[in-house]
């Protein structure tokens, strides 16, 4: 026994010593390493660029138009003059209107030249020829569609020609001309989407619209198809061409100015809504509205209209003539 | 050990019982973890083994210091190499890919403006932005240790040839003259500032983040094994002095050497620290610090030009890219602003003052141009204040622009140099700390246990 003893008493501190050496061997081992990383595999989603403020379900307003008054109902030109047309303008020797720059064919800044092109700016170039004896003298001052009235009644701009609806509403901020074109909201489809008119839209179809317009509400009311809302309509175009959306329904005049961009586009349909397009003037201001009355009376008369017309939309909208005046006085 | 015990102090007899009874029971195995134990408090009552209880407080300290200063030394040593590889690349790289997107859509916008053909000169721009940004998502992507920056790498991967698509798009459609095109340009624009950027923003984020975690555990004091390497010393000295008492003699070689050894091992390590802490920080307030400050200017000054851009194409239809060009302003020249920030905390700097006040008055004179531009436009010169925004001209808005992204680059790279100087500082103050510290703590162990055991074999003489 006592030998037995002895021997493990022998043998334990070796044993002993080969554990704190294999212990301390391996703490310095483990302080001198760390452990590798491993990341799971990402999932994207399909990108899809859209702009900004795009609403796939916009509320659709259910107030009823405000009909309490006849929209198209002008001031009679009478005996208004030039010169006394003139004395109203903020300078005398300058006729400055209100355009837009990015709605192609009605009022465009034409990057290569410049210029201001468009229906409605060769509208007011021909006013301009009558009220100022020269079609140069004007000022071009590009605004947004919500600018419009504040730029006529704080004498910023002398009128504004940008594809502004006559609407009871607005007559009650500003005066109105005679209707110098008669819209109507109609379709934008591909050619060959096999949608011929409003009738041919389900509810599968999404139509793109303006944001704060009467359109989405007019589509909404005449067909199953949901609308889809951008802030700024030209959006719409990008969204047909990359096939977010089915069809694009605005302003018929403003579907021509797409329409032309792209061969394989047409406009489709009957117009399904009315849409009255006058020259505004600061509110008071009747003595330029009765002068340019008259220069659209004479603009109807001597072709001046029709030529417009002829150059600017008939390719897409087809052969039209100048809406009559209507006179509340 | 009780039968190589010296029969000198006096001892007691084993129990005969556990030891001498060949066939042990239950009763046995307790009484025998009974008799351990009394073996133990025995053996501690007598000096040799009081010797060897000193002996293992010695190796548990020593060797608690020594392992955990190792751990703290290599610890602070890879973290600094990740400042200076991984988290340091991904940040760097998530910062050019923020720039180089920017710049692309800053570039890709303003040429849009460029009556007819781009110049080669912004052309190129714009290939060059878009290859960093593509070099830039390649480093990022090899450097990602989280899903949740994998995702993001992913993300900006799948929308920037979205991205590329719909610029070329819009260039198409503006060499044929429809307007369509701006629309394009407005979409790519929009694209980047409200998917991509972001993206970028938060890669650059989760990287800075983990370089500031660098940073403190770079310049922490290892307060672990610097209190047990004390705690040692402490126990080495009292152990002396208990030595000398028992025996009257004053040294005992062994533990002097573990005693110089541990002292080396103590100052080794509070040094290390200490200057590794320093470079740290010098790393950050002179290096990254003021890289990322400069990079948010850079964004922001981009951001700015991109949005101006926009007012333009819109053909000053926009009002909500005109917002966005003045917030993006604010950022950039306000009163709490980044170039009033960087101006107040590195004005003093001889090697970026210059810079900084240049980026000022060229941001300044931008601004005071983009206004004249604005009303230029309203007033329906746009031909004009298309010339001034990206014309070539002294007055040009793209003059002042590119003098403003000249200055911010020339401060980027003095503290870009200083932040690499700095970190390659801060690992040389480390090099070797690790090793040395560690056979410091192995020397003072091993002459602690010579030291001991001389005396405790004077017992056994």
């Amino acid at each position: 026994m006592i030998e037995h003893r002895s021997t493990v008493s022998r043998d334990a501190p070796k044993r002993r010593l080969r554990w704190a050496a294999a212990l301390t061997a391996g703490l310095f081992a483990a302080a001198a390493c760390s452990g590798p990383v491993s990341v799971e595999p990402p999932q994207v989603d399909v990108p899809t660029p859209l702009p900004e403020g795009i609403d796939f379900d916009p509320d659709i307003s259910t107030d009823p138009a405000d009909e309490s008054c006849d929209p198209l109902a002008s001031y009679s030109p009478g005996s208004v003059t030039a010169e006394q047309a003139r004395d109203t303008l903020g300078d005398q020797e300058l006729l400055v209107v209100g355009i837009s720059q990015s709605t192609n064919l009605m009022g465009y800044r034409d990057p290569s030249t410049g210029q201001p092109t468009g229906f409605d700016v060769d509208i007011a170039k021909a006013i301009a020829g009558h009220l100022m004896g020269d079609e140069a003298k004007v000022k071009w001052v590009p605004m947004t569609s919500g600018e419009r009235e504040e730029a006529v009644n704080s004498g910023t701009v002398d009128m504004v020609v940008r594809t502004m609806t006559m609407n009871c509403e607005r007559w009650g901020n500003v005066e109105f001309s005679s209707e110098y074109y008669h819209g109507g909201q109609r379709l934008l489809v591909p050619t060959d989407s096999g949608i011929a008119g409003l009738a041919d839209l389900t509810a599968d179809h999404r139509v793109c619209t303006g944001a704060g317009s009467t359109s989405p509400k007019n589509i909404a009311e005449q067909s199953e198809a949901q609308p889809v809302t951008v802030p700024d309509f030209n959006d719409c175009l990008v969204l047909l061409q990359q096939g977010t959306v089915d069809a694009i329904t605005t302003d018929d005049c403003i579907l021509a100015g797409m329409a032309i961009q792209d061969p394989t586009l047409e406009v489709v349909g009957e117009a399904f809504s009315e849409e009255p397009y006058g020259i505004a003037f600061a509110k008071g201001n009747t003595d330029l509205a009765r002068y340019v009355n008259g220069v659209l009376e004479t603009m109807r008369s001597d072709g001046t209209w029709q030529s417009i017309y002829d150059t600017w939309l008939a390719e897409h909208l087809g052969d039209a003539t100048a809406p009559a005046p209507v006179y509340q006085d | 050990m009780t039968v190589q015990s010296p029969p000198a102090p006096p001892r007691q007899q084993p129990a005969p019982g556990g030891v001498t009874s060949p066939v042990p029971g239950p009763e046995g195995v307790a009484e025998r973890g009974r008799q351990r134990v009394s073996r133990l408090t025995t053996s501690l009552r007598q000096t040799p083994g009081q010797l060897r209880g000193i002996l293992a407080v010695l190796v548990v300290l020593t060797l608690g210091a020594g392992v955990t200063a190792m751990v703290s030394i290599l610890g602070k040593n890879a973290v600094i190499e990740e400042t200076t590889s991984q988290s340091g690349r991904l940040s760097v790289a998530a910062l050019d890919l923020y720039q180089a997107l920017s710049q692309a859509d800053a570039t890709a916008a303003s040429s849009y403006l460029t009556p007819g053909a781009a110049s080669e000169e912004v052309r190129d721009a714009y290939r060059e932005a878009l290859r960093d940004a593509t070099v830039a998502l390649t480093t990022a992507a090899g450097e990602v240790e989280t899903s949740a920056d994998a995702q993001l790498v992913a993300n900006l991967n799948a929308h920037l040839p979205v991205y590329t698509g719909l610029v070329e798009s819009a260039r198409t459609f503006n060499r044929l003259g429809e307007p369509v095109g701006a629309t394009y340009q407005h979409q790519a624009s929009t694209l980047m500032r409200s998917e991509m950027l972001p993206d970028a923003d938060a890669l650059q984020h989760n990287a800075i983040d983990q370089l500031g975690e660098a940073r403190e555990s770079a310049a922490s004091f290892p307060w672990i094994p610097a209190v047990l390497a004390a705690l040692a010393l402490g126990v080495l000295v009292w152990a002396q002095l208990w030595l000398t008492r028992r025996t009257n003699r004053v040294f005992n070689l062994g533990l002097v050497g573990a005693t110089v050894a541990m002292v080396g091992m103590v100052g080794w390590l509070v040094l290390v620290s200490l200057a590794s802490a320093s470079h740290t920080d010098r790393s950050h307030e002179e290096g990254a610090d003021p890289l990322a400050l400069l990079a948010e200017a850079h964004i922001a000054a981009q951001q700015a030009r991109a949005e101006e851009s926009l007012v333009l194409i819109a053909r000053g239809e926009d009002s909500k890219a005109e917002e966005r060009y003045t917030a993006q302003m604010e950022l950039l020249t306000g009163e709490d602003g980044l170039l009033a920030q960087l101006n107040e905390a590195y004005g003093d700097d001889p090697e970026l003052a210059d810079s900084l006040a240049a980026a000022q008055e060229s941001a300044g004179t931008w601004s005071a141009g983009h206004d004249e531009v604005i009303k230029l436009a309203r007033a329906g010169e746009y031909s004009a204040a298309v010339e001034m925004a990206v014309g070539d001209s002294e007055e040009s808005l793209a003059t002042s622009f590119d003098a403003l992204n000249e200055q911010l680059t020339a401060a980027t790279e003095v503290s870009a140099d200083r932040f690499v100087d700095a970190t390659g500082d801060a690992s040389r103050s480390l090099s070797g700390a690790a090793a040395g510290l560690a056979t410091l703590c192995l020397l003072a162990l091993v002459s602690a246990a010579i030291g001991i055991q001389m005396r405790v074999a004077e017992y056994h003489a």
